[in-house]
């Protein structure tokens, strides 16, 4: 293995790693903010991914402008299903958003294949195809492109936060809601922004997604449950502990693909998951979720 | 004495009706000789049996397995493996598949059951993609994504060839509600009704949580895991993504939650309702996606209007109605005259 | 040997110090007291001594032997058991099945025998006829009243035929009919052999029932004796009207 390999490897991971942040700062934030296991996380995903892709090969709209849509269109979903579906859940509310968040998964899953088929899609545009090399490390455009845009998104939901009132409110709110409605903040509402810019922010990460990977209408699951492996390392409801793992676990994946093989790279999720629940059940980065962000 | 003999009849309308649903099951096969229908007989009987065996750990506790389908794929594989490579008898491995995904379950349950956040979940939805890459890399053993083919059962026609896994299905569906019956009964069934009401209420009445819960997911994984070496040997051939898909798993749920997760009989309810329309529809549509669009609507309905499902709802309906027109006091009207304090520290 | 005694436990939340280098005896047999102002330590306490909570620091000793660091389900199974200040059931089991929960032993025997219809049962049965609730047995515990679900609680905690009993506030939120039931109740399981270690508010009960109190405040034991003594003791009443 040449070092030069491995530093190549190791840029590509930051990559991921970075698109990784993104789609799990989502997740953790939605269950930060209400305890529900956003299952269907990664189908917002692809389905995003599905909208852009359409977008562009059906009606010629650069992905990038039509994040313009996609973008306040998942947040004003993402507000009506907490207030319309998961605000009405009354008993074992956590399990009961686990199914009711499945539900979501296969009802979109089935819905992309009723539209769309099974086959395999990607979206390839003109600028993202090709790569650049830096210091003869090669950067490929998609990534790099992905890259920037989530961290750009990242930084703007961290920036409100942390320094909004809206941020503010909705911090209180993930260390102790009770405490949080005493204080006269409304938490349901709090809780339905939070679902809001959670899925918003799957909208950008979906587009990331359809110029990366291929994509069809199942692989959800797969990416699923890697971002909750990742989740799971940083602490649930940690974003910032998200983001790390995420980045993390980008490079860590990226040197196993090139110094073992595919399937131990994916396998390194659940390997990691396991000796996270072992080590450290709440997570490496979280500590303890009154103390978190 | 009026009550006494209402409880007779009662009994034994109960009991007649188990004995007919009994002799009906087991006369099936011959009822409708049709390979077609055997076909989906076997596939039902199936489901109820794996329903159940979800419920056992999900009705209880309360904790949702989303990756069922992990262990029914292990059970199949490790069936398969036993039969191809080891020339094992079929049928005392699927047993032995059962003690096998048991021991399995043992780790998965010890990892995914630490904390009570929702790891429990998470853990189980990877293990199907732990699964389903172990399955594809492990070539060596598991024939990887060209799957492993069996050898199929001699000495039986092509007509009759699912009437030996209609029964082996059958039986399994028996044993799990034997036990799931018990268990209800049972000093530890309490136990763990009560973790799904309250955990730390119950640790401080003496339940051991963590080992009832464990104890409950692995008899859950195992029977789910004797299901996948029936469906192997039944099927005579195995591939990762087949078992290894969240889809068999969330097909449990749908049924047990359909049913309702509460009752003995709900889980099967479910399954007998939903195998043969699901088959049908996928007949019928088969090249669209409809029945799993039609699959999650059908769970999201359930779970924002009929959470209960449809044993217990019915049950409770009844109740009402009975206790409306008997005018029977409920405990609203106590003896005592506490209802000053009602409300207060709640 | 003291009964049930704990040295210099200690638990602190963030910069809180809840409970401060607790020393704490109780007599076997007796109905002891723990009293102190609102957010002086007492829960804290009691989730320390039943392992619900984990201690900073400290011993906590039951007959001879260190309950510290057991789990909460092991502290039952040696004895102590507990009830807590806003009252605790399994809402959507029934009231006899919240009588059937409880832990006597752990052994696969006990665990799987039938506990619907069979010795188990009967156990219940006796005790929901003694508290009064033998009507109410197929009615979610959801649907009682407060009074009776205080009254469930602790028939169901003597299901697993605990020596001591730690309440949280047994009298908190019912009414004076309901309080003279259930300290009656105390009163009777106290002169059968149960310890009690009672934390309360209502000071004429506690000065009725109570054979000895400890006074805490923010989380430190300030002062400890008979109920003559405490009621005059300066520095409890400081504890009170001070601030
Ligand atoms: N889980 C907890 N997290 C943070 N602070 C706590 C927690 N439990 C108790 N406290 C704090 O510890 C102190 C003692 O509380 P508590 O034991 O409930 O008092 P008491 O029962 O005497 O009213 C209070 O200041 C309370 O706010
Ligand atoms: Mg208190």
């Amino acid at each position: 293995m040449s070092s030069h390999l491995l530093l190549q490897a190791v840029v590509l991971g930051v990559l991921t790693g970075g698109v990784y942040s993104l789609w799990s700062a989502g997740l953790t934030l939605i269950f930060g903010v209400m305890r529900v296991v956003n299952i269907a996380h990664a189908a917002f995903l692809v389905l995003s991914a599905y909208l852009s892709w359409f977008a562009y090969t059906e009606l010629g709209i650069d992905p990038l402008l039509s994040l313009f849509a996609t973008v306040p269109a998942f947040f004003v979903v993402g507000v009506l299903i907490q207030r319309l579906l998961l605000a009405r859940l009354r008993d074992h509310v956590t399990m009961m958003s686990v199914l009711l968040t499945t539900a979501l998964a296969i009802t979109i899953e089935g819905s992309l294949g009723m539209l769309w088929t099974g086959s395999h899609r990607g979206i390839e545009i003109s600028y993202s195809t090709s790569s650049f090399s830096l210091a003869g490390i090669s950067f490929p455009s998609d990534q790099v492109i992905g890259f920037v845009l989530a961290a750009l998104t990242f930084f703007a939901l961290f920036m409100l936060l942390r320094h909004s009132r809206y941020g503010k409110a909705l911090r209180a709110t993930i260390q102790n809601p009770d405490a949080a409605s005493l204080l006269g903040i409304k938490t349901t509402t709090i809780q339905g922004i939070g679902f809001g810019l959670g899925l918003a922010t799957a909208a950008v990460g979906g587009l990331i997604l359809g110029l990366i990977h291929p994509f069809f209408p199942a692989t959800h699951w797969a990416w699923i449950a890697r971002i909750m492996a990742i989740i799971v390392l940083g602490g649930l409801g940690s974003v910032t502990g998200a983001a790390l793992a995420a980045l993390l676990m980008g490079v860590i994946e990226s040197v196993v693909l090139v110094t073992l093989s595919p399937v131990w790279a994916g396998m390194i999720f659940y390997l990691v998951l396991a000796g996270t629940l072992v080590f450290r059940p709440h997570g490496f980065f979280g500590g303890r979720l009154a103390e978190r962000f | 004495m009026l009550s006494g003999s209402k409880e007779a009849i009662g009994r034994f309308v109960k009991w007649g009706t188990l004995l007919l649903l009994v002799c009906l099951a087991l006369a099936y096969p011959w009822l409708f000789p049709n390979p077609y229908l055997r076909f989906v007989g076997v596939m039902t009987v199936m489901y109820m049996g794996l329903a159940t065996s979800w419920n056992l750990m999900a009705g209880n506790t309360g904790y949702v397995s989303l990756g069922h389908s992990a262990f029914f794929g292990v059970g199949a594989y490790f069936t398969g493996i036993m039969i191809v490579r080891f020339d094992m008898p079929p049928f005392a491995m699927v047993a032995a598949a059962g003690v096998f995904v048991g021991l399995f379950a043992i780790v998965i349950g010890w990892l995914a059951l630490r904390t009570r956040d929702a790891s429990f979940v998470i853990v189980t939805l990877a293990l199907v993609y732990i699964m389903l890459l172990l399955a594809q890399g492990w070539r060596g053993l598991t024939g990887g994504s060209s799957g492993l083919s069996l050898p199929r059962m001699e000495g039986i026609g092509r007509e009759d060839a699912h009437v030996p896994f209609y029964f082996a299905f059958l039986i399994l569906l028996a044993v799990v509600l034997f036990t799931t019956w018990w268990i209800g009964r049972s000093k530890f069934g309490m136990g763990l009704v009560a973790i799904r009401g309250d955990e730390d209420k119950a640790a401080a009445l003496g339940v051991n949580t963590d080992l009832y819960k464990l104890i409950a997911f692995v008899l859950s994984a195992g029977f789910t895991g004797i299901g996948g070496g029936i469906y192997v040997y039944w099927f005579s051939y195995i591939e990762p993504f087949f078992v290894f898909s969240i889809t068999i798993g969330v097909n449990m749920i749908l049924m047990a939650l359909l049913g309702g997760t509460r009752s003995l009989f709900g889980p099967a309810l479910g399954a007998l309702l939903l195998v043969p329309g699901t088959q049908y529809l996928i007949g019928e549509y088969g090249s669209t996606q409809l029945h799993v669009v039609l699959t999650g609507l059908l769970l999201g309905a359930i779970v924002m209007v009929l959470p209960m499902g449809i044993i217990p709802s019915l049950r409770s309906a009844a109740a009402h109605l009975w206790s409306a027109s008997s005018g029977a006091s409920s405990a609203a009207t106590c003896t005592e005259s506490d209802e000053v304090a009602e409300g207060v520290g709640r | 040997m003291t009964y049930f005694s704990t040295y210099s436990l200690s638990r602190s939340f963030g910069g809180v110090r809840a409970v401060n280098d607790a020393t704490v005896e109780i007599e076997q047999g007796k109905i002891s007291a723990l009293i102190g102002p609102n957010g002086s330590g007492k829960t804290t306490f009691f989730n320390l001594v039943t392992g619900m909570i984990t201690a900073d620091a400290g011993k906590v000793l039951f007959k001879g032997s260190s309950i510290g660091g057991l789990k909460p389900h092991q502290v039952a199974l040696r004895g102590v058991g507990r009830t807590f200040q806003i009252t605790r059931l399994f809402r959507e089991m029934t009231v006899l099945e919240n009588m059937l929960v409880p832990v006597r032993r752990f052994g696969v025997r006990e665990l799987l025998k039938d506990a619907v219809g069979g010795s188990e049962a009967a156990r219940a049965m006796l005790w929901l006829d003694r508290v009064g609730l033998t009507k109410l047995q197929g009615e979610p515990a959801a649907n009682l009243s407060y009074g009776q679900q205080k009254l469930l609680e602790l028939a169901s905690l003597m299901m697993s035929e605990p020596e001591l009993v730690l309440l949280d506030e047994p009298a908190g939120g019912v009414n004076p009919v309901m309080i003279q039931r259930i300290s009656g109740l105390v009163r009777e399981l106290n002169s059968e052999g149960t310890t009690f270690f009672i934390v309360e508010h209502n000071m004429p009960l506690v000065m009725d029932l109570c054979d000895h109190v400890v006074v805490f405040d923010a989380g430190i034991p300030i002062a400890k004796g008979t109920p003559d003594v405490i009621r005059d003791d300066p520095k409890v009443i400081e504890a009170y009207l001070g601030g």
